[in-house]
């Protein structure tokens, strides 16, 4: 689609630059109903954000019907005018070249029919279900394709095209009187998923939740799975690394550049070009180069995150992090693939006496400030030489993510994709558990 | 002859956002849109596209799906409860927001950013929405409804900060409604308290970790009901045998000084006059006195627990699932003064989200701010406090309820999707509860 004249238009309506986002999506998407597939879903959506300087400020509109793309230009253009000159702001980002990034499309994924989607959800019921007292409580396979056009009156001309396929299911195990559950996920660019595995991780991880046993309020080694690590992470840490916090006064490590903030040895490094990663692109939402930011190198903070707006504000480049989740929002400074570098090893089998915790509930109730968060374990085992041996009925786990980061002692060899972090099973030690109510 | 039921929705959303005193975004967004769902034997078909001009088409791919997946993987068939025939009163909106100049509520804004500010403030954030949509329904059974919804409200943030001590307070208020929902709260107050949160968190305390007696605020109880027992009486949830309360209906599952209700007709955040299914809303008595009397139905599992249907809600274009509406627990018999008598405990106030496993009956929440109570006196200030427990313990262990039921608005996530929702509660004591400590 050409969206030229819809830049003329903005700048006839007084815009100094403007600013077009296009994106189009399609999903098929199928769901269970008591254990089988109960619900099928084929959906479109396109539309297209328009950002506009004018007046020294931005305005931002969004819309999905094309018959009102020409309103939301003029709509884009008075809501800039409202704002009164912003001295920090300067302009939209000019073409840079791209680098080429692999593994984000897949053509099967783009061509996937229904019956395929029904056949893969299938077959990680058939795998969950194996063991007759495990029942699916919610199975969802999706495969989307979406389509990205960034255009700005500086020349950008950005163009992408990527798929997703999407698997997740959710299992509970009655047996007498006891009950565990358990969840499991996996997603790709590509259609190079063992899908029905998520099934047989479920069940096998709710069957050894079974029979769980209560243990007494202390602090000890913690080992948290790749989930458990990023949820805690996600709202503390990706917070305060994010330059738009840091300079509205809203993060702990802003005054931090060039100090210690975590262990020796640790890098934590924001790459927007890993092959196949979930966040990966050739460019950022707002069309300028994705690349690979050094955000902590040997434990000491090296960098913030920026888009064009905040490193403009602080005298620098964007590292290319301008992220939208749909055309409908303007771009906010945001993560590609977060991944960690610190010496691996076999952590769960060098542990004499920990707590392994599988994932977390009320994670969103973190402090983003402060770091500090309490949460409840789920799916969480003693660890004993080694091993996990029994699980845990109902565990609390409190501390602070900031802390958590000085006092990593081990990273695991198991790298999963996890939203937007790619993280390992961190041991961390020191971690203070509360005993829970059953 | 195949089943379907078509919503269309036309509307749109202003922003305008302030951040440290200055403009961080004025936006409007324009949505339109429409999403088929579709019935054959016992599989749903669904679509939504954008352009409502492809509505008939839409109409077709829906019933082609559900046909489809019918014939590959046949299921027992599904029967939908009847649909009652009411006209509902609907709310109509007595400041139309699109009345109002944008430099007035700019206006209005920058006052609520003033009150915010104030020594040892740092950091403050102010963000005004009203959202607009006009929703259309009508079904192959030829049961049609339409009507207009505004929702309004703001919310402020103040960062205070002491050497490296950083904290946060928070207010906010919406309701359904057009700028009219600025005379049922004072905004400027609530952003004076906001900045004194965020002051007196900075001298608060860690939380000491173990089992307590606690009194939660109307707030956090409202959290409380709307985790650990709205969500877990979800009838689709039920039906999928992950909630606690499966089995229990008639039986007493809670203390008998509990009744929780759920109510769409309230004017609160979760107001709908008709459901996404087309069904005219109407109130659930979900506990009475601590019995389990109904679940939240939608067509489809009403019929299947003898409720009526109601709470079929979709988060925009998405598929209709069970959802809350406005849930609350109902007014006991105490003043406030008499749930704090002789306590000692923890009180904790205000919320900062909470999440449930509906399967194994355990919910966590977390506080933004509590205090050591001695013999009914609310003593230091603590921070982050976290609870955890099992729902069913929980319901027993309310032993004291208050007269002061008062509502919250919120956002509710489920199934990926978000929908506005009211919680309310008095004041109650709970007793022997787990905080989550880290000190």
């Amino acid at each position: 689609m050409n969206f030229k004249h819809l830049i003329d238009l903005a700048l006839k309506e007084g815009a100094t630059e403007a600013e077009i986002f296009y994106s189009k999506g399609r999903v098929v998407n199928v769901e269970t109903q008591k254990g089988s597939v109960g619900f099928g879903e084929e959906s479109v959506s396109d539309g297209i954000g328009i950002r506009v300087i004018s007046g020294g400020a931005f305005g931002y509109s969004s819309v999905n019907d094309p018959g009102k793309y020409e309103d939301a230009v003029r709509t884009a253009v008075k809501c800039a005018k409202a704002r009164g000159r912003d001295p920090s702001l300067q302009g939209l980002p000019g073409p840079k070249p791209y680098r080429s990034v692999s593994g984000i499309y897949d053509r099967r994924i783009d061509g996937m029919k229904l019956d395929e989607c029904i056949d893969t959800m299938a077959a990680m019921v058939s795998e969950a279900t194996k063991d007759r007292d495990v029942s699916v409580t919610f199975g969802k396979f999706s495969s989307q394709v979406s389509e990205t056009t960034i255009i700005n009156s500086n020349g950008i001309d950005a163009h992408e095209k990527d798929t997703a396929a999407y698997g997740y299911i959710d299992v509970i195990l009655k047996k007498g009187d006891q009950v565990s559950t358990a969840y499991d996920y996996d997603v790709s660019r590509a259609l190079d998923v063992n899908f029905a595995a998520i099934g047989s991780n479920a069940a096998e991880l709710a069957k050894s939740s079974l029979n769980a046993v209560s243990i007494e309020s202390k602090t000890c080694d913690v080992l948290l799975g790749p989930q458990a690590f990023s949820d805690v992470m996600e709202g503390t840490l990706l917070f305060a690394i994010n330059s738009e916090n840091v300079q509205k006064g809203r993060s702990s490590l802003a005054d931090s550049i060039g100090k210690k903030v975590a262990v020796d040895g640790l890098a934590m490094v924001d790459d927007g070009l890993i092959p196949g990663g979930l966040g990966t692109s050739a460019f950022d939402d707002e069309g300028v180069p994705t690349q690979a930011t050094t955000i902590i190198d040997d434990g000491v903070l090296e960098t913030f995150i920026y888009d064009s707006y905040t490193a403009g504000k602080a005298g620098r480049e964007s590292t290319g992090n301008a992220v939208r989740g749909t055309y409908q929002l303007s771009p906010k400074v945001g993560p590609h693939n977060v991944r960690f570098e610190y010496p691996r090893s076999d952590v769960i089998g060098e542990t004499k006496k920990g707590i392994y915790v599988n994932s977390i509930i009320g994670a969103h109730t973190a402090n983003p400030i402060t770091g500090d968060f309490s949460v409840e374990c789920r799916n969480s085992f003693i660890v004993e030489d080694g091993r996990k041996t029994k699980p845990i009925k109902s565990l609390m786990m409190g501390g602070n993510a900031f802390q958590f980061l000085n006092n990593i002692t081990g990273m695991g060899r198991d790298d999963r994709k996890m939203g937007a972090f790619v993280v390992p099973t961190v041991r961390v030690k020191d971690v203070h558990v509360t005993r829970g109510s059953q | 002859m195949e089943f379907y039921d078509v919503r269309e929705i036309d509307g749109y959303t202003t922003a305008i956002a302030y951040d440290n005193g200055e403009v961080d975004e004025i936006s409007e967004h324009f949505v339109t849109g429409g999403a088929v769902r579709a019935l054959a034997g016992g599989s749903f078909g669904f679509t939504s596209v954008d352009d409502v001009k492809q509505m008939s088409s839409a109409v077709k791919d829906a019933i082609a799906i559900a046909k489809k997946l019918d014939r590959l993987n046949p299921r027992p068939k599904i029967e939908l409860a009847p649909i009652q025939k009411i006209k509902k009163d609907v709310y109509r909106v007595k400041k139309r927001p699109s009345d109002v100049s944008l430099e007035e509520k700019q206006r209005l804004v920058k006052d609520i950013e003033a009150a915010l500010r104030g020594e040892g403030i740092t950091s403050t954030k102010v963000s005004y929405s009203e959202s607009y949509s006009h929703n259309l329904f009508r079904s192959s059974e030829g049961d049609e409804s339409e009507y207009d919804t505004y929702r309004t409200g703001f919310s402020c943030i103040a960062v205070a900060k002491d050497g490296a001590n950083m904290q946060m307070g928070r207010r906010s208020y919406f309701n359904v409604g057009g700028y009219e929902v600025f005379d049922q709260c004072d905004p400027i107050k609530l952003a004076k308290e906001a900045k004194e949160e965020a002051l007196s968190l900075l001298g608060a305390g860690s939380p000491p970790g173990g089992h307590f007696n606690v009194i939660l605020d109307q707030e956090l109880a409202g959290v409380f009901i709307h985790e650990a027992v709205g969500h877990a009486s979800e009838a689709d949830t039920v039906l999928e045998g992950d909630s606690c309360l499966e089995g229990q209906l008639g039986k007493l599952i809670g203390s008998e000084l509990v009744t929780v209700r759920d109510d769409p007709t309230r004017l609160q955040y979760g107001y709908y006059p008709y459901d996404s299914e087309g069904v005219p809303s109407q109130s659930t008595t979900i506990i009475e006195n601590g019995v389990l009397r109904d679940y939240l139905n939608s067509r489809e599992t009403a019929l299947k627990f003898n409720g009526h249907p109601g709470n079929a809600r979709a988060g925009g274009l998405m598929r209709p699932v069970v959802r809350m509406s406005n849930t609350f627990i109902d007014n006991g018999d105490m003043t406030r003064d008499e749930v704090f008598e002789g306590v000692d405990g923890i009180y904790l106030k205000g919320s900062r989200g909470g999440q449930v496993n509906t399967g194994e009956g355990i919910f966590q929440f977390n506080a933004i701010m509590g205090f050591i109570v001695k013999n009914g006196e609310i003593k230091e200030p603590i921070r982050d406090v976290s609870i955890s427990d099992s729902t069913l313990k929980t319901l027993k262990n309310i032993v004291r309820v208050g007269n002061d039921l008062k509502f919250s608005a919120g956002r509710c996530g489920k199934a990926g999707q978000g929908v506005p929702v009211g919680d309310g509660s008095p004041h109650v004591l709970v007793k022997d509860a787990v905080v989550g400590g880290s000190a």
